[in-house]
């Protein structure tokens, strides 16, 4: 590495008096060799650094004493459980999120082509349409489901019995696609969009008809972004576990969940290390997707894609956005516009519903605030001091993003108790853990709006005598902090909607909305989860706008 | 910009002293000498529609502000892992088994109070530390429109029998009542029997579910024909506007047959709860002959106080035989039963 002598007195960035390099002591000369050839010659601020690296350690405490605990159960304890339990829960798992995989490529990516590419009608309205599932937690979903196709059901009523047994494999498989094709579906209606015109005419003017085109130029084009919306659905699959108890299904996460009740902590902490590996296999494949994705934007012309007129595909066509719309949107909303009407009259609403909802509000609103803070320095990092310790930051800060709730509650149990009790039962736990679970969104936000950053303008700033701390202040957060607000919206959503790690840590009587739509639900006291289901998805439409410019 | 930068720290203050405000130490400070404090903390391991209402009448004649987590048996693991922090007072068990485990593990308290003195020494632990409150007996509820009683098995063993496989439902293993269930079977029959038991039962029965609430829809909507339930489900499917065509059968009658198992759900008192005053308070209310009016007549239960009317259709306990285990003993062996369970595959199987 070349280092910029230059500035060998600038790089010295928490105001030591400077040293006369001839004096110091070797140790010291490669030590701070090393530390400038990590950095690639800009080491960065300490205090952000420190900051960044508290946050990540916080992250992965946690996740590590789960696995410490699991490692330790003992290979008699091991066998005992690949002999019973893990092969089944593997088999339960792993065919689940294979279907239901395939399942939201299938209905995302022809929502997808339909609304971006052919003359369908009324397409800007489907494409809003399109994304909608997004906004209704899949337990609230299930809940749907349950009351119009469960055994004493809505279809049980009007038909005598029930076409579909909505406690099946079948049944979960339908719920979970329907709510979340729409990561696939966002992700590959940006790709289409930005598909240069030129490949697909050419191989036209080869006289190639169009299905072949679609098959043999376009597919393969839209691979990595389809490939990033079903690593997203699969790692979702994997970590459900509201929608999953309610209708009666066994995974990983929920066997965890029973397992938390069992008679030690440990055997939970064994399937969690299981599903911790499942998981980083995952994690490891989207990774290798997301280095794959290359806009296809050679020099020259890019033209925007043509419209593929339907034809007589048109009624059909019509038909299948219908048919997804009316299952992933407007069946659900209008079970529980029903079953909140029915609660209004029962007194649903009452001064402990409002207490649910302030309850909500608070924790998911000190959780958002204290992403917004935790989230500049590793922002701040990532953007201006790239290096190795930095991406291994954002890939510890971002693994317990993917890892499902369920495990970091295990592991904040642990940790809260063992070093912690003055803040155990309090809603500390609460924060904690929606932090370690939606903080990457606050830094992709964050990220998405530094990059417009130049930073010749912390550079100058520098120049003139200022602190690269106060820089970074005064210059660089009040540009980025809109687009920070934004991902700490999300945070705040999915806080509102986080489920399993909510029902482990809350304190004695204090219940979110989310917690009480899963207890009433799985009590069958639809009138009551109903309308907390109804403002869960209000709020969560919110940054709706937002994430569909994301994509 | 520096008021940018006044505002963020002002929020992160407010932030540290939310959080502190809510931590439980800010409200011991409260407290005067004698311990007297406002709230009680009740963890439930019973469904909330079974215990909030005694809880509401409780805060209303008291003026103590009860916190109230409803969820499930993993509450007595909470228990234990907080026994160096203890966080509730009382604990609402669907079973005996679990309070004597607790009891034995030390973590509850004695209670020395004479309220407690009305109910049978049978249900209460010998320290006071946990009372039985009401009573169930575990029977198979079925759908008339879909068998009959001489169609169904008349003991529990039956439930291994092939032919009623895909036709009842029962509870997960991991629900109280059935681990207690387990534990008195396993009393009675031994380990391997117990086991092969369980094995073939997991094997044949059509729904495993969660709770009880769902196999007394299950069998009401004719999902399947019967189901091993607690009496008090059937008498609330009785209830219900529809699906409601039910009846019930007591097994395990016959001259050598060993009868019924009864359970109790009840309280315990937790030691070193923050609130232990008004835990004792708490305790003997559930006593008192209102509440107990509450279990036979709101929740359908067998009130364990002498001389409490109940509901016409629950059978007395006199009137039918009932397994002689105390329940006292299912305690020291609960921790064998659920790792039976566990051994047998029953503990998370849901279907």
């Amino acid at each position: 590495m070349t280092e910029p002598t230059l500035n060998a007195e600038q790089t010295n960035q928490w105001n030591k008096p400077p040293q006369g390099q001839a004096r110091k002591p070797f140790l010291l000369r490669a030590m701070s060799r090393f530390w400038q050839s990590l950095w690639h010659g800009k080491p960065p601020n300490l205090l952000i650094l420190l900051l960044s690296m508290l946050t990540a350690l916080i992250m992965v405490i946690p996740i590590l004493y789960v696995v410490v605990q699991g490692w330790g159960a003992g290979t008699e304890r091991w066998i005992q459980l690949w002999d019973s339990r893990i092969p089944g829960l593997l088999w339960n798992t792993l065919s689940l999120t294979a279907v239901v995989t395939a399942g939201t490529i299938l209905i995302g990516v022809t929502f997808a082509f339909l609304v971006v590419r052919t003359d369908l009608p009324g397409r800007k309205w489907w494409r809003l349409i399109g994304a909608l599932p997004l906004v209704i937690p899949p337990y609230v979903g299930a809940m749907a489901y349950i009351i119009i196709f469960g055994p004493t059901g809505w279809v049980r009523d009007w038909f005598g019995s029930s076409p579909v047994q909505i406690y099946s494999f079948w049944g979960v498989v339908m719920v979970m696609t329907m709510f979340t094709y729409p990561y696939v579906y966002l992700i590959t209606a940006a790709s289409l969009g930005r598909l240069n015109a030129n490949l697909e005419e050419a191989a036209l003017s080869c006289g190639q008809r169009y299905r072949q085109v679609f098959l043999k130029v376009v597919l393969p084009l839209l691979r990595p972004a389809v490939g990033a919306g079903a690593i997203l659905v699969s790692l979702y699959v994997l970590s459900d576990f509201g929608a999953i108890s309610i209708m009666r299904y066994t995974t990983f996460t929920a066997a965890i969940y029973y397992q938390m009740g069992s008679f030690d902590r440990v055997s939970a902490a064994m399937l969690s290390v299981v599903l911790i590996a499942v998981t980083l296999i995952f994690l490891w494949m989207e990774w290798r997707t997301r280095k794959n994705i290359r806009y296809s934007q050679q020099g020259g012309t890019y033209r925007r894609p043509l419209t593929i007129p339907l034809g007589r595909w048109k009624p059909l066509a019509l038909a299948f956005v219908f048919l997804v719309s009316l299952t992933g949107v407007f069946l659900p909303l209008a079970v529980l516009i029903y079953w909140s009407l029915l609660g209004l009259q029962n007194g649903a609403i009452d001064a402990s519903f409002w207490e649910y909802t302030v309850n909500s509000l608070v924790v998911s609103g000190i959780a958002a605030l204290l992403s917004v803070i935790l989230a500049m320095p590793l922002v701040y990092l990532k953007a201006r001091n790239p290096s190795l310790l930095t991406s291994l930051l954002e890939k510890v800060v971002y693994s317990s993003y993917a890892l499902p709730g369920v495990i970091v509650s295990l592991g904040i149990v642990f940790v809260f108790n063992q070093y912690l009790p003055m803040f155990y039962g309090t809603i500390a736990l609460l924060v904690t853990a929606y932090i370690m679970r939606f903080l990457p969104q606050a830094t992709q936000a964050g990220e998405a709006a530094i990059s417009l950053v130049s930073p010749r303008l912390d550079e100058a700033a520098q120049s003139l005598g200022h602190s690269p701390w106060k820089s970074m202040l005064k210059i660089t957060l009040p540009m980025v902090l809109p687009g920070v607000l934004a991902g700490a919206a999300l945070v705040f959503v999915s806080s509102m909607k986080e489920l399993p790690a909510t029902l482990l840590l809350r304190p004695a009587g204090y219940d979110t909305l989310a917690v009480r739509i899963w207890i009433q639900a799985s009590e069958g006291f639809y009138h009551l989860a109903a309308p907390a289901a109804l403002l869960v998805i209000l709020v969560s439409i919110l940054p709706l706008r937002w994430i569909l410019n994301k994509y | 910009m520096t008021s940018k930068l006044k505002i963020f720290t002002f929020l992160a203050l407010i932030l540290t002293l939310v959080v502190a405000g809510c931590s439980p130490q800010a409200n011991d400070a409260s407290n005067d000498e004698e311990g007297e404090t406002d709230e009680l903390v009740v963890y439930s391991a019973r469904k909330e529609q079974f215990v909030k209402p005694l809880v509401d009448k409780f805060e209303e004649e008291s003026g103590v502000k009860v916190k109230l987590m409803a969820a499930d048996e993993a509450l007595v693991n909470k228990i234990l892992e907080e026994k160096n922090n203890p966080q509730a007072d009382i604990f609402f068990s669907n079973d005996t088994g679990a309070l004597e485990y607790l009891r034995i593990e030390d973590a509850l308290a004695p209670n020395d109070s004479d309220k407690i003195q009305v109910i049978d020494e049978k249900y209460r632990a010998d320290d006071g530390s946990w009372v039985g409150l009401s009573a169930r007996s575990r029977i198979f509820m079925y759908n008339k429109d879909l068998t009959s009683e001489k169609d169904l098995p008349q003991t529990l063993w039956d439930l291994t029998d092939s032919k009623y496989k895909g036709k009842f439902a029962i509870t997960r293993g991991g629900n109280g009542s059935m681990v207690a269930h387990v534990a008195a079977l396993r009393a009675e029959w031994g380990d391997e029997k117990t086991k092969e038991w369980i094995e073939k039962v997991k094997e044949n029965a059509a729904i495993i579910t969660e709770g009880h609430g769902d196999i007394r829809q299950a069998v009401g909507a004719g999902e399947v024909e019967f189901g091993l339930v607690n009496n008090y489900y059937f008498h609330q499917q009785l209830d219900e506007p529809k699906d409601n065509n039910v009846d019930a059968v007591y097994p395990d009658q016959g001259k050598d047959d060993m009868g019924i198992f009864v359970n109790a759900a009840g309280v315990g008192l937790i030691k070193g709860g923050p609130n232990q005053a008004n835990a004792k308070k708490f305790i003997d209310f559930l006593t008192e002959d209102e509440q107990q009016k509450i279990f036979s007549f709101e929740s359908k239960e067998i009130p364990l106080v002498e001389g409490i009317e109940t509901t016409s259709e629950a059978k007395p306990l006199s009137e039918y035989k009932v397994m002689d285990m105390p329940l006292k003993e299912i305690g020291p062996v609960w921790l064998d039963a659920k790792k039976l369970i566990e051994e047998a595959g029953l503990d998370l199987e849901v279907k």
